[in-house]
């Protein structure tokens, strides 16, 4: 197995780039819009309505069918062509973003407004309830689902493979048509990822089990 | 002197509060009893101006706030001149009982912090979490978080429920203390003993409305 990554190495790394240059853009743009989108969810009605009602749809529509769809009918119907990647980051960026302001909302709703209320009659400036008293126990409520989701996000990207993106898992099925080893090729590539999740759903759990004890008074 | 006049408070179809007066004076310790779910918290929540009334005033010594008549009251509530100790105390989960105390303490009243650190025996769990504080440790803790903010009339909800008989006399002789400091104290309490070692005035909520008690 190793010999193989080694003499492949080139493949593989060039794959891996892509593949966190695809994981990026996704965390980047999914958290940054949807955690945007999730405070505006919980600010105004309209938007809450608006961004649940097409987070309902997007979880109707198999990832797959959706990566699919913008890929190949959509821009056909709009006659233009889209490099894959841009595509695959697209689709998994809009899936994020609901996902991500779905937790966020939740948990700036399932904040006990008794905790802002207590502040407030204490005399606490806005500006400090906000980020001494809000945005700390906020995170407790949405940074294990939020880490949880981002593993699901990573894993999702072996979806571009499907519209040709040389992302790592095309590569490895590539270097597997030269040479032919799917045990060895398969094992490294199982190995690549658990090595990149199994901290991060491994923080997920830690996380959550610390904030959920220290957040169990409500 | 806070007073309420008028106050009117409905939750949906349910009517809470049917013109309610009342008036607390600066140093003034008036003790509120009534049946559980009568609308005691509802009227201390009115007072503090957290629950906007649906009708009637609020005066809060020179301020006054009118409701349901379409007044502007955007005018800027004065916390913690007037401050609250909830029943179910709502200590900061994610910070110690020290910060919990600490975040909106003056710094003048760090002596006064210390004072009651050894007062209120809480120097072996105030840097607890409140998760790990017993319920009589968090209402000790609630209540220094409430006097270090030297309030001009404080609003206490069944504040000391969960105290055995020596620790609520010392809650006692720090309110007698607040009491000399001219402030203004509403006690929600079920507790006789306190309600008449304490209170100068005392009122009954009854189905919505207020009455004097002897």
């Amino acid at each position: 197995m190793i010999r193989i990554i080694i003499d492949y190495r080139e493949a593989f790394l060039q794959g891996l780039a892509v593949t966190l240059k695809l994981c990026m853009t996704i965390w980047l743009l999914g958290l940054l819009l949807g955690g945007s989108l999730g405070i505006l969810e919980t600010k105004w009605k309209t938007v809450a309505v608006l961004g649940r009602s097409l987070a309902f749809v997007i979880s109707g529509i198999p990832v797959l069918v959706f990566l699919f769809w913008l890929h190949y009918p959509l821009q056909a119907l709009a006659g233009v062509v889209i490099e894959p990647f841009y595509t695959a980051a697209l689709t998994l960026t809009i899936v994020n973003i609901f996902a991500v302001a779905g937790i966020v909302s939740h948990g700036i709703g399932e904040l006990p407004a008794q905790y802002v209320e207590t502040a407030v009659v204490c005399g606490l400036p806005r500006r400090r309830i906000l980020w001494r008293i809000q945005f700390p126990l906020v995170l407790r409520y949405i940074v294990p689902p939020l880490l949880q989701t981002q593993v699901g996000m990573l894993h999702l990207t072996l979806f571009a493979s499907l519209i040709s993106v040389d992302e790592i898992f095309r590569m490895a099925q590539r270097v597997n048509a030269i040479v032919y080893k799917p045990v060895e090729v398969y094992s490294a590539l199982g190995i690549f990822f658990l090595v990149v999740c199994l901290p991060l759903n491994g923080l997920a759990l830690y996380l959550k089990q610390r904030f959920s004890r220290n957040i169990s008074e409500k | 002197m806070l007073r309420g006049s008028g106050i009117r408070k409905s939750f949906g179809q349910k009517t809470v509060l049917v013109n309610v007066d009342i008036t607390i004076e600066r140093g003034e310790i008036v003790v509120l009893t009534g049946p559980s779910g009568g609308g005691k918290t509802t009227l201390l929540r009115c007072l503090s101006l957290l629950e906007p009334p649906d009708g009637g005033t609020i005066e809060l010594d020179d301020i006054g706030y009118s409701f349901g008549d379409g007044s502007d009251n955007r005018k800027r509530i004065p916390y913690p001149a007037v401050t609250i100790v909830f029943q179910q105390l709502f200590l900061w989960p994610h910070l110690t009982n020290r910060d919990n105390v600490l975040l909106s303490m003056p710094s003048a009243e760090e002596p006064y912090f210390e004072d009651l650190l050894d007062r209120f025996e809480m120097r072996e769990f105030i840097d607890n979490y409140p998760n790990q504080s017993s319920l009589g440790q968090k209402q000790r803790v609630a209540l220094t978080r409430a006097f270090v903010l030297a309030p001009t009339y404080i609003l206490l909800d069944e504040a000391t429920s969960a105290l055995d008989d020596d620790r609520v006399a010392v809650v006692v002789e720090e309110l007698m203390k607040l009491k000399q400091k001219r402030t203004g104290m509403l006690l929600i309490t079920h507790s006789t003993d306190l309600a008449k070692e304490m209170g100068d005035r005392f009122l009954k909520l009854e189905r919505g409305t207020v009455r004097p008690v002897s």
